[in-house]
C-alpha cells in the first residue's frame, strides 16, 4: 500500500517536474541575463509615511508582476530600497548607498527638496534616471535637471488642468471667480505664480490669495477674507488634509456656493474618511484612474489582481500605491526603448527615451493615450466626491495641456 | 607600561597632549582620516562627510551650551546664513572656498551677538525660546528675501574651488570637510585653555560669582554666541558646497534640535563628547537600517514594521544615555581609557 502510494507520488513528481521545467523555461532563461535595479528612497516612516508606504507597495507589487511577464527584455528587475524617514541627507544617504552596491538604471526620489539635493551628482553620474513623489513644476526644468521626470503632471500643471475645467463652469458667458488657497511651504506655492498667470491668460479672476501654515487648524480669520469676495472656486494646494476640511465645513456653514478642489496629494480617500458626507462635491485633479473607479484596462486590472494577490485584505489603494505602480511602468517602458535601441542605459539615452513616448498607451492606469512634454505627463482628470459611495468620480473627460 | 600621569607644571596641566601614547594615539587617527577616503565606498564617504559637517556644528553649540551654559534652539539658523551667504557668494562673486567659508562664519557670527542680546536678561528655557524665534525669523528670511535667498526655490552652488581646482564629489569634498573639522577642533580645545575659555566656564558655573570675579558678562556671553556661530555659519558653508543647493527647508528647526541631542548625548561642556555625540546621532539611524537588512531576506515585510520601529530604537537610546549615563558617550569613553591605562595593574 505504501509502496503503490509512492511509486504514484513519484510518477506525479516526475510529471510534475516536466510540466515545471517547460514551463519555468523562460524565467529561467531570464534568471540567466543580469538583473535591471530599480532603487528607491522611500518615507516608510516620518512625516510622509502615509504615503510612503503605499507608495513602496506599488513599486514592489510592479516589480512581483513585471517578474512574472518575464522581467524587462528578459532581464529580471531587482527593486532595492531604504527608508529615509523623509529627511534629506537620509535620502541621499540611501541613494549613495543603493548606487554604491547596485548598477541602477532608475530610481525614485522622496521629495523635492532630495531630487534637488542630487541633482548635480545625478548629473555628473549620468547613469540613472530619477522620479518620484515630487510633481515640483523646478523639476521640469531640463536644464538644471535633465535625468529627473515627473509622473504626471507638474503641480502647475495640475493648475491649468484645473483652471480649463473652471472655465467651462461659467454661466451666463461669465467666467467663474476663483481663489487660491496654499501653504506657506516650497511645495505649497510651487504653482501659484503659474497658477496666477494661466487664469490670466484665460480671462479667470482670482479674487484672493491666502497662505496658511500647513496643517493649519484655526483659519477663521482667513474664512472671513474669502466671504467677503465670495469665489465660485477655491483651490487647495500644499495640504494632505488640514485646513482644506476647516475651509470647506465653515464655508458652507456660511452658506456660501463655492466649490472647493485640489490637487494630487490631497485627492485621496483620506479627506473622505475624516471628512465623511462633509466631503461630498470636493474635487481633485488625478492623473491616474482611482484603484475603485469604473474604468479597466489591461494594466489596471493586472494592477488590481497583483494588489489583491499581495495582500488580499488591504482593500482599496490609495493614489500613492498607484504613482508607485505608475513611476515604475515609465520606468520599464524607458528601459526597453533604450534597450531594443540598442542604447546602453545611461541617463542621457533614457531621457532620450522618455522624450520619445508619445500617444502611449498606459492599460487604463491613465485613461488616454500619453505624451511626454518637458520631462512630464500634462494630462489629468477632475474627479469629484460622492460622499455616500465614498469614492471619488469623474467629472470631466481627460485634460491634455498643451 | 604607562602606569600614572605625574604633572610637574602648570604647562604641563595645560597641555593638550599630555602624555606621548595620546600623541602616538592622535597621529594614527590623523593617518584612519586620511587613508579613509582611498578605503572608503560613495556611501561611507558621504557618511564620513556628514559627520565632519556634524562635528564642526556640534562642536560650537558645545561652546555655547556646554560651556557657557547657554541654551541655543537657533543652531540651525545660523547655520542657514552660512549657507546662504556660501551661496549667494559663489553665485556672485569668483572667490574660493576658504574666503567664503571665513565670510560665512563671520556673517553667522554677527547674527549671533544680535541673537545673544538677550542672553544678558534671560537664561535657561527663556533664553532657548528667544533662540527659537529668531531661528523662526531667520527662516522667514530665507523663504521671503527672493531677490537674495531665491525664496522657496533656493540656491544652487557651483562646487567649491581654490587655485583653479574644483571640488566636485565627496571624496574631494572630503578633503575640505574633514582637515576643516580636526582645524576646528583643535581651535576649540585651545580656546579652554585661555582666560577667555575659562571665563565661559565660569559664566555656566554661576554668572554672578563669575561677574564678581571680574568677567564682563556681557562681553564673554556675546563672545561666546559669536564664536558658536562662527562654527555653525561655517559648517552650514560647507553644507552648502557638499549638497550644493539650499533651501529654507535644509536648515529646518529638526536640525537645531538635532545638535541640541548631539552635545547633551556625547557629554555637554566636552569637546569629545561634541564629537562622539555628533557621530552616535548622524550613524546610528544608519547602522540601525542594518537590522532592517538583516531580517529583510526572512521577512520581505521588514521594511515597513522595522522602519518606525527604528525611530522609537534611536528614541529609547537617546532616552537611555539620558539617565544611565548623563555624562553622556565621553564618559564611557573614559572610563573605556581608564580601564586600559592602568590595565593590567587595575586589580
Amino acid at each position: 500500500m505504501f509502496k503503490s502510494i509512492l511509486d504514484k507520488s513519484r510518477r506525479l513528481v516526475g510529471v510534475g517536474s516536466m510540466a515545471a521545467a517547460l514551463a519555468a523555461a523562460a524565467p529561467v532563461m531570464a534568471q540567466d541575463k543580469e538583473p535591471i535595479v530599480f532603487g528607491g528612497s522611500i518615507p516608510l516612516s516620518g512625516v510622509f509615511a502615509f504615503a510612503g508606504v503605499h507608495l513602496h507597495a506599488g513599486l514592489t507589487d510592479y516589480t512581483t508582476w513585471i517578474n512574472s511577464e518575464g522581467g524587462i527584455n528578459g532581464h529580471p528587475v531587482k527593486y532595492v530600497m531604504e527608508d529615509t524617514g523623509y529627511e534629506v541627507d537620509r535620502s541621499v544617504a540611501a541613494f549613495k548607498k543603493i548606487t554604491g552596491s547596485n548598477k541602477v538604471p532608475v530610481y525614485y526620489g522622496d521629495s523635492t527638496g532630495f531630487m534637488k539635493t542630487i541633482a548635480s551628482e545625478l548629473n555628473s553620474r549620468g547613469t540613472t534616471l530619477m522620479s518620484g513623489a515630487s510633481f515640483a513644476t523646478a523639476l521640469t526644468d531640463n536644464e538644471q535637471y535633465p535625468y529627473q521626470f515627473i509622473p504626471g503632471p507638474n503641480y502647475s500643471q495640475m493648475f491649468g488642468i484645473i483652471l480649463e475645467y473652471i472655465a467651462t463652469q461659467g454661466k451666463d458667458g461669465d467666467m467663474p471667480t476663483v481663489a487660491f488657497v496654499y501653504s506657506d511651504t516650497e511645495f505649497g506655492k510651487d504653482p501659484i505664480e503659474n497658477g496666477k498667470a494661466k487664469a490670466a491668460e484665460m480671462g479667470i479672476k482670482v479674487v484672493e490669495e491666502i497662505v496658511t501654515k500647513p496643517g493649519s487648524v484655526d483659519v477663521s480669520a482667513e474664512i472671513l477674507k474669502l466671504r467677503r469676495v465670495r469665489p465660485d472656486f477655491v483651490v487647495f494646494h500644499g495640504y494632505v488634509l488640514s485646513p482644506i476640511n476647516e475651509f470647506m465645513v465653515q464655508m458652507r456653514q456660511m452658506g456660501l456656493d463655492t466649490q472647493f478642489m485640489g490637487t494630487f496629494w490631497s485627492s485621496d480617500k483620506l479627506i473622505i474618511n475624516k471628512m465623511g458626507a462633509d466631503a461630498d462635491g470636493y474635487m481633485g485633479v488625478m492623473p491616474y484612474n482611482y484603484y475603485d473607479s469604473a474604468e479597466s484596462g489591461p494594466m489596471l486590472d493586472a494592477l488590481r489582481a497583483t494588489a489583491e494577490k499581495s495582500d488580499p485584505d488591504a482593500g482599496y489603494r490609495p493614489t500613492g500605491y498607484m504613482q508607485g505602480w505608475f513611476n515604475a511602468m515609465v520606468w520599464t517602458e524607458v528601459i526597453k526603448r533604450t534597450m531594443d535601441a540598442g542604447k546602453e542605459l545611461t541617463a542621457e539615452n533614457m531621457a532620450d527615451s522618455l522624450a520619445s513616448i508619445e500617444n502611449w498607451d498606459t492599460g487604463g492606469i491613465i485613461g488616454v493615450p500619453v505624451t511626454v512634454q518637458d520631462m512630464s505627463f500634462p494630462v489629468g482628470r477632475i474627479w469629484r466626491v460622492n460622499a455616500k459611495e465614498a469614492r471619488y468620480e469623474p467629472v470631466s473627460d481627460w485634460i491634455h495641456l498643451d | 607600561m604607562r602606569i600614572g600621569d605625574a604633572k610637574q607644571s602648570y604647562e604641563a596641566d595645560e597641555a593638550i597632549w599630555k602624555s606621548s601614547t595620546q600623541k602616538v594615539w592622535f597621529a594614527v587617527l590623523l593617518l584612519v582620516l586620511a587613508v579613509f577616503p582611498f578605503m572608503a565606498d560613495a556611501y561611507l564617504l558621504y557618511l564620513g562627510c556628514m559627520v565632519g559637517i556634524a562635528v564642526i556644528s556640534t562642536t560650537g553649540l558645545n561652546i555655547l551650551t556646554g560651556f557657557t551654559g547657554l541654551i541655543s534652539l537657533g543652531q540651525a539658523g545660523f547655520m542657514g546664513v552660512g549657507g546662504y551667504t556660501v551661496a549667494w557668494l559663489s553665485a556672485n562673486s569668483a572667490l574660493p572656498f576658504p574666503v567664503t567659508l571665513l565670510l560665512a562664519g563671520l556673517l553667522a557670527a554677527a547674527v549671533g551677538i544680535l541673537v545673544g542680546l538677550p542672553s544678558l536678561r534671560v537664561k535657561g528655557l527663556y533664553l532657548a525660546i528667544a533662540t527659537l524665534a529668531a531661528s523662526v525669523f531667520l527662516h522667514f528670511i530665507f523663504a521671503e528675501w527672493e531677490s537674495v535667498t531665491g525664496g522657496m526655490g533656493g540656491l544652487s552652488l557651483e562646487p567649491a574651488h581654490l587655485f583653479g581646482l574644483s571640488f566636485q564629489n565627496d571624496f574631494e569634498m572630503y578633503f575640505i570637510i574633514v582637515p576643516l573639522a580636526v582645524l576646528m577642533v583643535f581651535g576649540a580645545t585651545n580656546i579652554f585653555r585661555t582666560r577667555t575659555g575659562r571665563a565661559f566656564i565660569a559664566i555656566r558655573d554661576r554668572d554672578i560669582s563669575a561677574e564678581i570675579l571680574g568677567i564682563n558678562l556681557l562681553r564673554y556671553k556675546l563672545m561666546s554666541f559669536a564664536l558658536s556661530s562662527f562654527y555653525a555659519g561655517v559648517a552650514g558653508g560647507l553644507f552648502a558646497y557638499f549638497y550644493r543647493v539650499v533651501t529654507p527647508e535644509s536648515f529646518p528647526l529638526s536640525m537645531s534640535i538635532f545638535y541640541l541631542a548631539a552635545v547633551i548625548v556625547g557629554g555637554m561642556g566636552n569637546l569629545l563628547g561634541g564629537i562622539l555625540g555628533a557621530a552616535f546621532m548622524t550613524l546610528i539611524p544608519e547602522a540601525l537600517k542594518l537590522l532592517t537588512a538583516a531580517l529583510t531576506p526572512f521577512y520581505p515585510n521588514a521594511p515597513i514594521f522595522m522602519s518606525p520601529m527604528l525611530e522609537i530604537i534611536f528614541g529609547v537610546l537617546i532616552v537611555g544615555f539620558l539617565i544611565f549615563e548623563p555624562h553622556g558617550l565621553a564618559e564611557i569613553w573614559h572610563r573605556i581609557r581608564r580601564f586600559f591605562s592602568l590595565w593590567p595593574f587595575k586589580n
